[in-house]
């Protein structure tokens, strides 16, 4: 679909360089008569025509069309094709050969950018699997070596111990479901080369069905609500965003101390949705708010071993899918204390959900 | 409680069904367990168990095949278990047939309540050869004959449509209705297109109701996919 379209566009291009190129040497000729600077004309043509397509295909047609057009329309005999004169011809070879290393000087270029963006999306996955990797074992000591002391343990131990135990395993797997969820969301967007599947989502609905999943986690945490109360849809991926309100919530809980207040917020700007998540937690330090979506931030940094730390990958999750919706996220510090991530989501119809 | 069901459940993890079994026998369910599609179906058959958990990833064959196998000779519920975790996959077992869907992960209080609905729910379809003239759900009561819905005594007043959909829910209590299935009864036909007016009339309906979002009073919305009526006190 992509390279249709790409292909549609080199044509149109390099017949519209061409057309208004030729019309242009027409009134050239017509009113200045100096017909030296004509086959120059057509040489800078061709090569823009060459520095815009892709491939060799366009400038080549384009510069043998310029020759024909030269040799019929401005030199003599006029309007009548003629090959026999050696400066013509002279002329047509040295456009050719601007057109061919024009094209492959900027077909390498183009394959060196392709290859360094892979390179950079390499590393980054990378990156994210060592991460990750690191991450999971510390759930996985708990969970392996606790079920395991249960299993051998036998009499040995107490009731209390016992359900202590099993404590660790709960809440160490539930770690582990929520990574993995993130985890499946990022390899989804990865594999659709960032188009997603969009449906109109009535907000009610989505804020609902969040505030369910967080509570089924966090029962103790109040969330204050503020959405319109008109009848409001978004065109979106709801897996994904829920999972981008689940995640910033759970940032709260996790990250900011001292919290007591948490809100979610929805309002209207416009044609977009701006969700705002705040707290009246500890705020984030200043040097961090810039690099906060970027995935591998926190590695540096953090303890080793600290793995309830690890909702960076969490955040980098939000940002790929806010990114995926053509949204935009952002994160400060509130005024009064606390910290404030807001993202916005166009309330446009799109036409392709389904 | 004696509730002495017998449940089928079908799942080739060992471990999931190991503790799947637990928790239910812990909960005086007696539980039959297969490992496969075709012991499944076999076991179905001498059993003729009162709800089956079905999980849709089998060794042998789909388990949405084993929902058609099923639905072809009997009303029993089917509870599907599924690690796949999109809504179409859940769209395509409930309209086939499924009466709910549990995604792995799983919780157990999550099955339980499930099943505990879903027997209701099938409780409530067998006894109605006639259909009941009531239906309550804690402070809810809707009166089908004479069409009205009250809250705490109070009569709420509903559009046609509304009450037909809030009629429908209830009939159904317990069972996700998806979407396309609530569309063909209530307006007789589903395109994508109209899943929007249900959705308003939805809105307007909770608005009535005094639902709050995250509370779930009444309906549960199973986003993306369609509603379902509470039937149980909690």
């Amino acid at each position: 679909m992509k390279d249709y379209r790409r292909i549609i566009k080199d044509i149109l291009v390099t017949i519209i360089i061409l057309v208004s190129l030729f019309l242009c040497c027409l009134a050239v000729d017509n009113f200045v008569h100096e017909q030296a600077i004509i086959p120059a004309v057509f040489t800078l043509g061709v090569f823009i025509i060459s520095l815009i397509t892709k491939g060799y295909i366009y400038g080549i047609l384009s510069c043998l069309g310029s020759v024909l057009a030269v040799n019929y329309a401005f030199t003599f005999p006029y309007f009548e094709f003629n090959f026999t004169i050696q400066e013509n011809l002279i002329s047509a070879i040295i456009m050719l050969i601007i057109t061919i290393v024009t094209s492959a000087l900027t077909t390498k270029v183009r394959q060196q950018e392709e290859i360094r963006v892979e390179t950079e999306k390499e590393k980054m996955r990378a990156n994210l699997l060592r991460a990750i990797s690191h991450d999971l074992r510390t759930p996985l000591t708990t969970i392996y070596g606790s079920s395991q002391t249960i299993v051998e343990g036998g009499e040995s131990l107490s009731r209390e111990q016992i359900s202590k135990l099993a404590d660790g395993i709960k809440e160490d797997s539930q770690w582990l479901m929520g990574m993995v969820e993130n985890l499946l969301t990022v390899t989804r967007i990865d594999n659709n080369n960032l188009k997603i599947k969009k449906n109109d989502v009535v907000l009610w609905e989505l804020v609902d069905s969040v505030l369910i999943r967080f509570r089924k986690r966090y029962p103790k945490q109040d969330i204050e609500v503020d959405i319109p109360e008109d009848f409001i849809s978004i065109p979106m991926d709801a897996t994904l965003i829920e999972q981008v309100i689940v995640n910033l919530l759970e940032n709260a809980v996790q990250h900011a101390k001292g919290m007591n207040w948490l809100e979610l917020k929805v309002f209207t700007v416009g044609k977009n949705a701006i969700f705002e998540i705040s707290d009246n937690g500890c705020g984030i330090e200043k040097d961090k708010l810039d690099h906060i979506f970027e995935v591998y931030f926190e590695k540096k940094e953090r303890p080793v071993d600290n793995h309830k730390n690890s909702m960076g990958i969490g955040l980098a999750v939000c940002a790929s899918i806010i990114k995926a919706h053509e949204g935009c996220i952002t994160v400060e510090n509130r005024k009064a204390g606390g910290s404030c991530f807001r993202f916005s989501l166009s309330m446009e119809e799109t036409g392709d959900e389904q | 409680m004696s509730n002495k069901h017998k449940i089928l459940l079908i799942e080739d993890e060992n471990n999931i069904s190991n503790f799947v079994k637990t928790t239910l026998e812990g909960q005086e369910y007696k539980v039959i367990v297969a490992a496969n599609g075709l012991e499944g179906m076999t076991l179905f058959n001498s059993y003729c168990p009162k709800v089956v958990i079905l999980d849709l990833g089998l060794p042998d064959m789909d388990g949405v095949e084993l929902i058609k196998e099923i639905r072809k000779k009997s009303d029993t519920p089917i509870i599907v278990l599924s690690a796949r975790s999109s809504e179409s996959d859940k769209i395509e077992a409930l309209d086939l047939g499924a009466n709910d869907y549990v995604t792995k992960p799983f919780g157990t209080g999550e099955l339980l309540a499930r099943l505990r609905a879903t027997i209701r729910n099938s409780r409530h379809a067998e006894g109605g050869g006639a259909p009941k003239d009531k239906f309550v759900l804690n402070d809810l009561l809707i009166d089908y004959d004479a069409r009205q819905i009250f809250i705490n005594g109070l009569e709420i007043k509903l559009t046609q449509t509304e009450f037909n959909i809030v009629e429908l829910l209830s009939v159904h209590a317990g069972k996700v209705m998806t979407y396309s299935e609530i569309l063909k009864k209530i307006w007789g036909y589903s395109d994508v297109g109209s899943i929007k007016k249900l959705q308003v009339n939805m809105a307007n309906i909770r608005k009535k109701l005094g639902e709050r979002p995250g509370e779930n009073k009444y309906i549960i919305n199973e986003l993306s996919v369609g509603y379902r009526m509470r039937n149980t006190e909690n």
